[in-house]
């Protein structure tokens, strides 16, 4: 505009020279400031972009499965591993002196830079080391041979190596290729009742030893009601003791089975041998998936590819969260989450109508409404504090010795869980609801409330069938923004109730089925576990980046929901406006 | 028509819910503050008094010491007979105790540990004795309980031994008393009194120890040791004994007392006058008077003297009333042979009367001061308060003892009068001076702002200062400020004014996209790929600092040579994926540039460089000072020879204008390096130079990658909120200023966003609210080392963080919990003040924007 006039003019030369003062001075259009400014805009999307690329080429790349190297190095030691990173670094003065010349000339080159390569090596079980840097100028001879497979079991992390030979049901079998029909049966089967061991360990004997647990308590609180000596406590006493031999029979039972299944499992053996040519022995029911990692084909890859999505989405963590799936994580997100929502929607919108509808528009009302907008900038991990010391401490506290004094002083609601992980995330987000709530209420017109009271309904009827109906996409788009906040938050969960590795779920078929003091596993501290608190970081580094592509996704489909329901509902009644 | 009732009754249920339910968020929401204050309350209300007796027990000659069993059922004294009195704290009931068999001996001198187990007793004709008195607990059954039980009070029965109380319906636990006496010592010559004695165990259970300091009549000091060594194989054991005479002892000293450290390598002789000879007794053959010092000026004598626990504080109260705490600290002016120095840390309030008594606590820095006039104060020493004041009214006390959980004071007093107090004292160690003041811990050469809240001995006193912590996250906030502000507010600025709207209409959900990362993603972004990775490449990042801006200027100068239809066409999103290539050009040539860089400003190698120790700082003191320098050069040539380059610009051939104003900004970017280099040779001149200050040691966990973590956290919060204050200028304004003739640059510059400044200031205000209370970045990326200097860096460790980390392992109720609380109320108001600032700002933003 300013500009196309003053071009307007450049273009008419030439001119008195009157005309010229008044022309515009080229720093009148501030161009190196302007490009400095647009540079700042350039860095923010570029950052924007390299984090959501990070993030997601690491996610997408982490569970394709890579090749096998075999590094001999000068000393003559021979390592076998995927490749999994390089970098650039400074050898040490001693390292450079020992070099050859040739190298040395190069690394002078490159300013003393050399380069070095990451190797998963793999057999943490036989070498104590799970990764290796092995610098480039080292390496005398580097093979993929096609025998070397990468195996996932169950422990140690992963092995790298060859099949020495197999035995299914103690036989020793020779075995020309991985795709031997027997092989592959017996590994099936192997895994198939090393899964039915373990449901059963957890799921029946879980709720055997639940009962058992539920008779001691209700013995505890007959005594602590009518003391060791009464009548009642003996009955008691008689009565549950019965129960508890049938039950302790069905327990000799199934630890028969899982005895049974194990033994069977014992004779389903594979020796793998090493690059170094360590032996090592595994029960085929600990090796979760092999594969010849140097001759695998495209449908192989992808096979292994999908395989470990599946796992990752679908099974439970194992080797302390490094290895396995996120499952109890997942769930313990949704479940958190959720309850937050029913927690956090009626509360909201309750306040949101109080403030808007019912509560007289003065500078009181005013002073809380700043308030309530402030508190949406109250750190989160404030009110993780509040969470533990008020809901866990006092409330949770309060709740164990009125209806659980025979488990004290073990807390049941006394400590973190997800009820009150949930509740403190909903007083955490209540103020985004209340915010969107208002600005919604307030964008109904007047004239709707006062044609509806003209036509004489009531008040509570004009909200509930005009106002909001109304207001709906906006409540929505609010208590979606909060699910979002609250899916992301990690730093007040780790106070009131999360947890690296949860034996059991929130939910599960024993009575009462919904466990709302039991800790849980979240996605968000998930990340963070594994990230610090893990053995090796470095392993666990793909995990979670992998969980990182996960959360975001989540929370990234989630506002993205939020829009297309605002959207949808603005349609919906952008035909009844009147 | 009547309205149906139903509706009348829906109408008021639904109007009565709404309201309380309404009202009851806003409570509960407002409750936070109020709950949070609770917790943090009794730090500050200090101690109360939950009880007090007073009852007579059998007089006697007088008490030696006085000790309180560990649940306070048991006050158990030892008179100069040897003669044990115990009675029940509660009812003033009077035990039957069994006594010191001392053979009849008058004892001289008398000594015994903190914990009141082992004793030692000096007689007149020389000779010493150990003794042990336990009064333990034990828990029974109730089968293994006497009968006959005599009924003291609600919980407490005796069989006139022991003390049991109920715990549980099936369990006592059983109070009582037990003596051992040991084989008498020939210490000093046959006939020369002992006039004070000390004594420690020590050594391993395979070789114990014990080491002894007495002085007698004539004034010789003696100290020895002996070591019992049991052979493994024979079980023979044999002891060696060293023993050594103290020197520099005057022949007529007045020994009050003797003190001697927990692994004896000190040992205190304090004569009456308040002259303390201190000895180094490391080796026990050749004591050295380390130091003589008189802690008492004037003609106050000693009253009461011991150790707090630890044994490294010695509380001296004198017979003026005063009570001070001295500890030994290494000094470099010290006129000691060994460099230690007894300084006088704590000077605390004074009693009105001579101090005659002293008890320290077995858990903390807390003890008791008893006086003539029988005023019985309980205080901390780190702290420097009297926590309690309590009253014996005139009784002439003897002893004083503190219970072992610190819940309980007894005093006797010469005339058999026995005064109990129950006492609760839960928070001794903080006050307001001690959380934000400096603090003179044991052992620390001058007082000192810590937090260090654990640590694996029992005798570690936990230093919470929140200051480290409010100035970690301070820290943290300001650089990632420094970071986030000129990118938000550039970002915004330029997104708002000088972009198509429906190139905005994608910038701006994408950058509020980023709003919404959880920062557990961000904090491991930041301390797993970020740290090594700026680890690595820190010479390239300060140099694109430097060659970034530079590119982008150039990129602009260049673009002035473009004839201006071609300017105007390619003016809108080319040159902006121009300003975009131009960025990641830059970018990559100071990448390029790192090691080239790190030569000349870091000497090759900027860690060693940033230490201090080696190379040269002028050139980094020109980078930091350069821009000041070229802003300065750049804003006077505008005013000086502006006419004349105004003339050129204002020619009409573009090409020439803009090379024109191209050499202008060389020759000033060359003119403000030169300034910049004299201005830093005369700053460190002068001796400002920023190693020591802005950068020193270099760690893989600093402030820098933290700033630009939480500048990404921060940057999308100033960019959205801002952007909106910039966009929400009544667009007749904009019309306005481009109607008169003003450039987009003008009209942004001088228009937009001087009215928009209100509301950009309060964009910045909420994302200072959101870097001050980010949790997860800080604990990831940090490092949390409460530290308190501005070198970027280094670790830091912020409020939340520390919260975050030790919050989970904290005992309720203890005072690290509310301490904890007291750290997230700190935060939870330094967020509120600057949130309601901010929207107090935005308010008026908002009023005015309204009446343009």
């Amino acid at each position: 505009m300013g500009v196309i006039n003053e071009t307007a003019r450049d273009n008419q030369a030439p001119v008195a020279r009157g005309a010229a003062i008044r022309r515009t001075d080229m720093r009148a259009r501030g161009e190196p400031a302007l490009w400095v400014l647009g540079g700042a805009l350039a860095l923010g999307i570029a950052m924007i972009a390299g984090f959501l690329a990070l993030v997601a080429w690491n996610g997408v790349m982490t569970f394709i499965p890579k090749p096998i190297d075999v590094v001999t190095e000068i000393d003559g030691t021979v390592t076998a591993g995927e490749p999994f990173r390089e970098e650039l670094f400074r050898p040490t003065a001693e390292a450079l002196a020992a070099l050859t010349p040739d190298w040395q000339q190069r690394i002078a080159a490159a300013d003393g830079y050399a380069s070095r390569t990451l190797y998963r090596t793999g057999n943490f079980d036989i070498y104590g080391e799970d990764f290796r840097w092995i610098p480039d100028f080292n390496v005398t001879k580097r093979e993929r041979p096609a025998n070397f497979l990468f195996v996932e079991r169950l422990e140690w992390g992963p092995f790298v190596g060859s099949i020495k030979s197999v035995t299914i049901d103690g036989m020793e079998r020779p075995i020309n290729s991985l795709d031997d029909p027997g092989f592959v049966a017996a590994h099936r089967a192997s895994r198939e009742r090393w899964k039915q061991a373990n449901a059963i360990e957890k799921d029946d004997i879980g709720a055997i030893n639940h009962q058992l647990e539920a008779a001691r308590l209700e013995l505890r609180g007959v005594q602590l009601n009518s003391g060791r000596d009464s009548a009642e406590y003996r009955q008691a006493q008689e009565r549950l003791e019965a129960a508890a031999a049938v039950q302790r029979a069905n327990y000799d039972k199934l630890a028969a089975q899982v005895e049974e299944l194990r033994r069977l499992n014992d004779g389903n053996t594979v020796t793998f041998v090493a690059v170094g040519g360590e032996e090592k022995t595994e029960e085929m029911a600990h090796l979760v998936r092999f594969y010849p990692a140097n001759a695998l084909s495209l449908g192989g890859k992808l096979s292994v590819y999908f395989s470990r999505w599946g796992e990752f989405l679908g099974d439970e963590p194992r080797e302390a969260n490094t290895e396995g799936g996120v499952l109890p994580a997942i769930f313990g997100t949704a479940a958190m989450t959720l309850l937050m929502v029913i927690a956090v929607a009626p509360f909201g919108v309750i306040t949101a109508l109080y403030l808007r509808e019912y509560a007289k528009q003065g500078r009181l009302v005013s002073i809380v409404r700043i308030s309530v907008n402030n508190l949406a900038g109250v750190p989160s991990i404030v009110y993780g504090v509040f969470g533990l010391g008020f809901f866990a401490y006092a409330l949770g506290g309060s709740i164990d010795a009125l209806f659980y004094p025979e488990r004290l002083p073990n807390p049941t609601f006394g400590t973190g869980g997800l009820l009150w992980s949930a509740l403190t995330l909903a007083l955490l987000t209540v103020p985004v609801v209340i915010v969107a709530t208002e600005e919604a209420l307030a964008a109904v017109p007047r004239s709707m409330r006062e044609g509806s009271i003209a036509c004489g309904a009531s008040k509570w009827q004009t909200i509930r069938s005009i106002v909001l109906p109304r207001a709906m996409p906006g409540i929505m788009t609010g208590i979606i923004l909060a699910m979002a906040r609250g899916a992301g938050e990690v730093a007040p969960l780790m106070l009131v109730g999360v947890v690296k590795l949860a034996p059991e779920l929130p939910v599960d078929g024993l009575f009462p089925f919904v466990h709302l003091e039991r800790s849980f596993m979240h996605l968000g501290f998930h990340i963070y576990d594994v990230g610090f608190q893990s053995r090796n970081a470095e392993a666990g580094k793909p995990m979670v980046f992998v969980t990182t592509m996960l959360l975001i996704s989540l929370i990234f489909v989630m506002n993205v929901v939020a829009i297309v329901i605002r959207n949808r509902l603005r349609r919906k009644f952008v035909g009844s406006q009147f | 028509m009547k309205t149906a009732r139903s509706v009348i009754i829906i109408d008021k249920a639904a109007d009565w819910i709404i309201r309380i339910g309404g009202i009851g968020v806003i409570v509960a929401v407002f409750g936070i503050m109020i709950f949070l204050a609770q917790v943090v309350v009794p730090l500050f209300t200090g101690a109360s008094v939950e009880g007090s007796s007073a009852v007579k027990v059998a007089p006697g000659p007088r008490a030696l010491m006085e000790v309180i069993d560990e649940y306070k059922v048991v006050s158990t004294s030892v008179d100069a007979t040897g003669k044990v009195h115990a009675f029940h704290i509660a009812t003033g009931t009077e035990l039957e105790a069994p006594a010191f068999d001392l053979g009849g001996k008058e004892v001289s001198a008398f000594n015994r540990t903190l914990n009141g187990r082992d004793l030692a007793f000096g007689f007149t004709d020389g000779t010493l004795r150990l003794g042990t008195l336990k009064v333990g607990g034990v828990v029974v059954d109730n089968a293994q309980v006497p009968q006959g039980l005599k009924r003291l009070n609600d919980a407490d029965f005796t069989d006139g031994k022991a003390i049991y109380t109920a715990i549980s319906p099936e369990q006592m636990r059983v109070v009582s008393i037990a003596v051992e006496l040991g084989e008498e010592t020939q210490a000093a010559p046959a006939g020369t009194a002992i006039v004070a004695i000390d004594y420690r165990l020590g050594g391993t259970v395979e070789r114990p120890t014990r080491s002894f300091i007495t002085v007698d009549a004539a004034g010789i000091g003696r100290l020895s040791r002996t070591e019992s060594r049991t052979n493994m194989l024979t079980g023979a054991t044999t002891t060696t004994m060293t023993s050594s005479e103290l020197p520099g002892l005057p022949a007529n000293v007045h020994v009050h007392a003797l003190l001697m450290t927990n692994n004896a390598d000190q040992v205190y002789v304090a004569e009456e006058t308040g002259n303390i000879y201190r000895y180094d007794t490391r080796s026990f053959a050749k004591p050295e008077l380390a130091e003589t010092v008189d802690l008492l000026p004037g003609d106050a004598a000693i009253g009461a003297i011991g150790f707090l626990i630890g044994e490294q504080s010695l509380v001296i109260g004198g017979s003026d009333g005063s009570v001070n705490v001295y500890f030994r600290l290494q000094r470099a002016e010290a006129k000691t042979s060994d460099g230690f120095q007894l300084v006088r840390a704590h000077t605390l309030e004074p009693h009105a009367g001579p101090v005659v008594a002293m008890d320290a606590s077995q858990r903390g820095k807390l003890f008791v001061t008893a006086d003539a006039g029988g005023d019985v104060w309980v205080r901390h020493s780190t702290s420097e308060q009297v926590v309690l004041k309590l009253a014996a009214k005139d009784a002439k006390i003897d002893t004083v003892a503190l219970a072992p959980r610190e819940n309980g004071v007894v005093a006797i007093s010469a005339d058999g009068q026995a005064h109990a107090w129950n006492i609760a004292v839960p928070h001794p160690e903080t006050t307001l001076r001690t959380i934000f003041g400096k603090v003179w811990y044991e052992g620390y050469p001058e007082p000192d702002l810590t937090w260090q809240s654990s640590s694996g001995t029992d005798a570690f006193e936990p230093k919470l200062s929140l200051v480290p912590l409010i100035f970690g996250t301070l820290k943290a906030t300001i650089y990632s400020l420094l970071f986030a502000i000129p990118i938000a507010l550039g970002a915004a600025i330029y997104t708002s004014e000088f972009v198509h709207h429906r190139v905005r209409a994608v910038v701006k959900p994408t950058m509020e996209l980023m709003a919404s990362l959880p920062s557990v993603v961000l904090g491991f972004i930041a301390a797993l790929i970020l740290a090594p990775l700026v680890e690595t490449w820190i010479a390239a990042i300060f140099c694109a600092f430097i060659v970034v801006p530079a590119g982008l200027f150039a990129g602009a100068y260049f673009w002035q040579l473009l004839p201006s239809n071609i300017a105007l066409r390619y003016g809108g999103l080319p040159k902006f994926v121009l300003i975009f290539a131009a960025l990641i050009a830059t970018g990559f040539v100071a990448f390029a540039l790192g090691p080239w860089f790190e030569r000349i400003f870091f000497a090759g190698d900027l860690k060693a460089w940033s230490t201090g120790g080696h190379g040269d700082s002028a050139p980094f003191t020109a980078m930091l000072v350069f821009p000041f320098a070229f802003i300065v050069l750049f804003m006077s040539t505008q005013g000086m020879v502006g006419e004349r380059f105004g003339h050129i610009l204002r020619g009409e051939n573009r090409t020439l204008a803009g090379l024109t104003d191209l050499g202008r900004w060389v020759v000033t970017l060359i003119a403000a390096g030169v300034l910049s280099y004299l201005a830093a040779l005369a700053l460190i001149i002068i001796g400002m130079d920023p190693r020591g200050g802005i950068v020193d040691t270099y760690v893989q966990r600093n402030t820098l990658v933290v700033g630009f973590a939480m500048g990404f956290a921060v940057i999308p919060i100033i960019y959205t909120i801002s952007e909106d204050a910039l966009n929400a200028v009544p667009e007749h304004l904009r019309a306005a200023s481009l109607g008169c003739g003003a450039t987009d640059w003008q009209t942004a510059i001088f228009v937009i966003l001087p009215t928009a400044m209100s509301g950009v200031f309060s964009a910045i205000m909420v994302g200072m609210g959101r870097a001050v209370g980010e949790t997860m970045i800080v604990v990831m990326a940090a490092g949390n080392t409460p530290l308190l200097e501005w070198n970027i860096f280094s670790g830091l460790r912020a409020l939340s963080a520390n919260i975050a980390v030790e919050l989970p392992e904290a005992v309720r109720d203890s005072t690290l919990y509310r301490m904890l609380f007291l750290a997230a109320l700190t935060l939870f108001v330094m967020t509120f003040a600057v949130n309601t600032f901010a929207e107090l700002i935005r308010q008026r933003f908002r009023k005015r924007a309204a009446q343009l």
